[in-house]
């Protein structure tokens, strides 16, 4: 998110500007999406999604109005001569007391006159508003809520992005790649929301500084810490509970904050084995549980020079321990860690560099009697950045930097062997790969109706011996038709060397990266998107429209009983095809007043080919068929109540047209050899044929601020009701056995329809101290 | 270990998490019911022939011809009418089976065509199989006999606890071939071939090629147990099928599979034709 001009009254070429930068802040941190206005040349700016602003005024007196939604709104005068450095700092209040804010990406003008479009922006806060399954909020369900973004099935955080496939999405958190963003099989993101400060979600028109994915950009930012004073925050919820610790490293110059969280029904699943034990008919729920910890410091070492330490690190683990001596245990998990260093070089200059660390590995550790079998698999990645922001006057805002990553595939690791050392064997199929990234990027403000922004990405991939190298030109362009009415366009060529090798349409933390290398080659994609925004009732509604069609190359899927563990020649097993997905998306959104939300409708069709090649008939006998993420209307109202300075309602209703699935369409009878028994075996000839019965789901909420107390400042009661008229959404449907009566006989067969969740009531209590 | 495994690992385990989830949170809507019969309507689909025919040297050929149905169709196989079926061999060879349905008592399972002599077949033989029926429906194919590999050792152990919990593992060595590409079918009968195995893998050389392979159980054999242990050597298109049969029956149910196509190793319907190539021991643990 860059700096966005706002209309900008007349300024005479010739008269000698100034810049005025820096930071906005608030209690916890940098204000991402605050506004630095100057009224008398009726010209502003909006901090980046680093807090900086940057304006270029003529030399004089004015007065600097700088607000932020849920902050008191500050004026200051300021007597520019020459370009100077100026942060401000805002304390809380303001319009929170009297309004339930949805959304903080700036006002509803900014985002209509931005050049930017194709990009939410949620903040942890605004999340926190709305009700959530168990009652843990999860800023990437969130996302969900937006058009143009499906989910991946019931109560799964996967973002499927204007018929982009979840791999496709670039999820950053602080500058650095999460590999895998999901605990529990999706059912939860790792994203803490009381670690999180905000997320922009980059649906098209990606900005240059961004590559590597098609799909989309889910730059996760994390809270920086109250640099003022040490605060506790924290709460208990059903199914799991958390604590942030937060304070000044030093005061004013630096904070820290850490949070961790733990789910505990690995507490009630023991408590309820242990109360079966010796029951021959109780299986022994397996062991679960995950864990996560962020922390981040930053320090403002000088007037131009701040730096900053992230860190995830995240474990889900699963174990079963049968009497019978079968042992299985399966961990997975990220580990992620930046270092940053923002240096301001001149008001009209400046760069942030990074580095960063990411690694994520699964572990599945079988031992039966005497045998063991281990396998895993990682990927490890170094990235080394740095970006500048250049503002050579008030028409131009430049950016260019550099980027380089080491990746490290572990592919699979297999150990097979017994204690006793007669069975030992094992393999381990591993690659590294190199990747590299230039880009320069400018936005042009052409004159008070246009605004342009043009940029080239140059990237490039390395593995062994196999080298690949993309162009990838990205533009976009503003017109104001009206001050009420703009008009926007962007187009974006991305390159994806990086593939998740999975057979499935979930999200498992099995699933595997593997390079561009040998017949594997880079996926492609463009897209071009247009729409427009229509601002009305005094700028309290906003209208956009927007179209898009997107084509990409080079898609990868598998061949039918592919080998995709601990496999030397994988890239065999690939197939390769064509992807389609174009749409409408509507969203109208109310920011401000007591009553506030949008309404997302998104008519879409995603489609897939895939031909005849590698000795096979491709996919669906070559013929396109619709991905398991393909939906033709999507329908989300969110809407947040103020009915008290400590009351507030929420809900949300959403509606799918069914998802894709593939079922069988005819069986057979298969004896197999000796004494193997009878089966009926399903064929299926072709793929997600069959639609299931659409998706709808409302949910209710309503958190009550209570009075601060002697102990706490702040502390709240959440209420959540999860699927509130109790829909049975199909998860999948499968087909069974019609038995008779002593069920040694099969009489018939039937559709069966899975649902996992049926009205869900929850109350989650946050704190603060 | 195949995708469909370990999938089916995770969706046990994910119904085993979900489980503690929804008892924790939801017990208080118990009887919800999240599964409910669904009517669905499914295109039509043409009927296939299918055909299962395990060629077993020494023995008279037979096999079955069916038909594929409509999923929710009567349970009872489907019959293809007028099926002629026809087996070729090496130095001319051929044998037009006789429609003959019936069970085998060995095996204990169905045929609807049996062969007039007892198969005479060495490795490298080339068989070929055509079948027709009355409505013009022609499957062929193809299959050449594996070689035999031999089991080296089978041996067994039992475990250090008191004399009446003890039971037993059984390993079974073999030597792998040099050349790569080798699929094996080992299974251990309790005192009867006719009845489910105890053990049933399909280990590959994917990863040991040329190596000696040791096959073990877990500790679940009492002594005076009589253990039949078989050792297939398959052709690639047998282990193709095979795990594309065990891919497809695991779909079902599996909302993390992603349903396959049956890799059959016929032409012009489904099925499996081949000639079999196994080695056969029996033991009693002692």
């Amino acid at each position: 998110m860059g700096i966005i001009c706002l209309a900008a009254g007349p300024v005479a070429a010739q008269q000698r500007t100034n810049t005025l930068s820096g930071r906005v802040l608030g209690e916890a941190g940098i204000l991402p999406g605050a506004t630095v206005a100057v009224p008398a040349l009726s010209t502003g700016a909006t901090a980046d999604e680093k807090g900086t602003y940057t304006l270029s005024l003529p030399a004089g007196r004015y007065q600097v109005v700088v607000s932020f939604i849920g902050y008191q709104t500050i004026t200051r005068e300021v007597n520019l001569r020459a370009s100077q450095r100026l942060d401000f700092r805002l304390t809380p209040g303001g319009t929170e007391l009297g309004e339930v804010v949805v959304e903080a990406s700036g006002t509803l003008e900014q985002k209509q006159k931005s050049t930017q479009m194709s990009v939410e922006r949620l903040t942890a806060a605004e999340a926190k508003l709305l009700p959530a399954l168990f009652g843990e909020v999860d800023i990437l369900k969130t996302l969900q809520l937006k058009p143009g973004v499906q989910n991946g099935g019931e109560g799964t955080s996967g973002l499927f992005v204007r018929g982009g496939s979840a791999d496709q999405n670039l999820v950053l958190v602080d500058d650095a790649v999460v590999y895998n963003p999901n605990h529990l099989f999706g059912l939860f993101s790792v994203f803490n929301s009381d670690a999180v400060q905000s997320v922009d979600l980059y649906k098209g028109g990606f900005p240059a500084q961004f590559g590597g994915r098609l799909s989309s950009v889910v730059d996760v930012k994390l809270r920086e810490g109250n640099n003022q004073k040490l605060g506790v925050t924290g709460g208990l919820g059903l199914i799991s509970s958390r604590l942030t610790v937060e304070g000044p490293l030093k005061k004013g110059k630096g904070a820290f904050l850490v949070s961790g969280r733990r789910t505990y029904f690995d507490i009630f699943t023991r408590q309820i084995n242990k109360l079966n034990e010796g029951d021959p008919d109780f299986n022994p729920i397996p062991d679960y549980y995950f864990y996560d910890f962020n922390a981040k410091a930053n320090y403002t070492l000088s007037e131009k020079d701040r730096v900053y330490l992230s860190g995830y690190y995240g474990q889900d683990k699963f174990g079963f321990n049968s009497s019978g001596g079968f042992n299985f245990n399966f961990n997975w998990g990220n580990a992620v860690a930046s270092a940053r260093w923002n240096h301001v070089f001149s008001p009209r200059l400046y760069a942030n560099t990074s580095a960063s660390f990411t690694h994520y590995k699964y572990e599945i550790a079988n031992k039966l009697d005497q045998f063991s079998f281990n396998l895993s698999s990682t990927i490890r990645d170094y990235t080394l950045k740095t970006d500048f922001e250049y503002t050579p006057n008030e028409r131009h805002t430049v950016r260019f930097g550099a980027m380089g990553t080491q990746h490290r595939f572990g592919v699979g690791r297999l150990k097979a062997g017994s204690t006793d050392g007669r069975l030992n064997f094992g393999d381990d199929v591993g690659y590294n790969g190199q990747e590299g990234g230039l880009y320069f990027t400018d936005n042009f403000r052409a004159s008070d109706r246009w605004q342009l922004e043009g940029g080239l990405r140059l990237t490039g991939f390395r593995s062994g011996s196999d080298a690949y190298a993309g162009l990838e030109p990205r533009a976009a362009a503003r017109y104001t038709l009206s001050p009420k009415l703009t008009l926007k366009a962007n187009y974006a060529l991305m390159y994806q060397y990086l593939h998740l090798v999975t057979n499935s349409g979930a999200s498992l933390p099995t699933d595997i990266w593997y390079p561009s290398r040998l017949s594997v080659k880079p996926q492609r994609s463009q897209q071009a998107s247009a729409g427009a925004s229509f601002l009305f009732a005094g700028g309290q509604w906003l209208l956009t429209n927007e179209v898009y069609y997107k084509w990409a190359t080079n898609q990868v899927d598998f061949r039918d009983g592919a080998q995709l563990f601990v496999n030397p020649d994988l890239d065999a097993e690939f197939l390769f095809g064509k992807g389609f997905a174009y749409g409408d998306e509507i969203y109208l959104e109310k920011k401000t007043g007591r009553t506030t939300g949008w309404i997302g409708y998104t008519l879409s069709w995603t489609k897939r080919r895939f031909p005849a090649q590698r000795g096979t008939a491709g996919i669906n006998n070559g013929e396109l068929f619709y991905p398991t993420y393909d939906r033709r209307h999507n329908l989300t109202v969110v809407g947040l109540h103020k009915l008290s300075q400590r009351v507030s309602l929420t809900g949300s209703f959403t509606y799918s047209s069914g998802n894709p699935t593939t079922l069988p369409l005819a069986r057979f009878l298969f004896q197999d050899v000796y004494g193997a028994e009878d089966s009926a075996v399903p064929v299926y000839p072709s793929r997600n044929g069959y639609r299931l019965a659409p998706y709808h789901r409302l949910d209710l909420g309503l958190v009550w601020k209570m009075k601060p107390t002697r102990w706490f400042t702040e502390s709240d009661l959440t209420f959540s009701v999860y699927n509130a008229y109790s829909r049975r959404n199909p998860y999948f449907v499968f087909f069974d056995q019609v038995k008779n009566e002593d069920e040694s006989q099969v009489i018939g067969y039937r559709a069966r329809q899975v649902s996992l969740f049926p009205i869900i009531p929850s109350a989650t209590y946050n704190f603060k101290f | 270990m195949r995708i469909s495994r370990i999938s089916r690992i995770l969706w046990t385990v994910l119904n085993g998490a979900a489980r503690p989830l929804a008892v924790g949170s939801l017990a208080i809507l118990g009887g919800c019911g999240l599964q409910q019969d669904i009517d669905v309507e499914l295109p039509a689909y043409p009927a296939q022939l299918v055909v299962e025919c395990y060629l077993d040297p020494g023995k008279v050929p037979q096999l079955t011809v069916t038909e594929t149905t409509e999923y929710l169709a009567s349970p009872n196989p489907s019959l293809p009418q007028q099926v002629q079926v026809v087996l070729s061999g090496p130095a001319g060879w051929r044998d037009t089976l006789q429609f003959a349905p019936a069970f085998d008592p060995v095996t204990k399972k169905g045929y609807t065509h049996r062969g007039h002599a007892a198969l005479q077949a060495q490795p490298g033989d080339v068989f070929t199989l055509d079948v027709t029926d009355a409505l013009g429906r022609h499957l062929t194919g193809t299959a050449t006999m594996p070689a035999r590999v031999p089991i080296d050792t089978v041996e067994w152990k039992f475990n250090d606890r008191p004399e009446d919990q003890r039971e037993a593992y059984v390993l079974v060595r073999f030597q792998d071939p040099a050349t790569a590409g080798d699929y094996y079918r080992f299974q251990i009968h309790r005192d009867s071939i006719s009845d489910d195995p105890e053990v049933d893998y399909t280990p590959d050389d994917r990863l040991n090629n040329g190596q000696e392979f040791t096959l073990g159980t877990s500790y679940e054999f009492e002594a005076g147990d009589t253990l039949i242990t078989t050792l297939y050597h398959l052709d690639k298109a047998y282990a193709d099928f095979m795990q594309s049969v065990d891919d497809a029956r695991g779909a079902n149910g599996n909302p993390f599979a992603q349903p396959a196509g049956i890799r059959s190793t016929v032409q012009g319907g489904l099925g499996v034709f081949t000639v079999l190539s196994y080695e056969r021991r029996t033991i009693i643990i002692k």
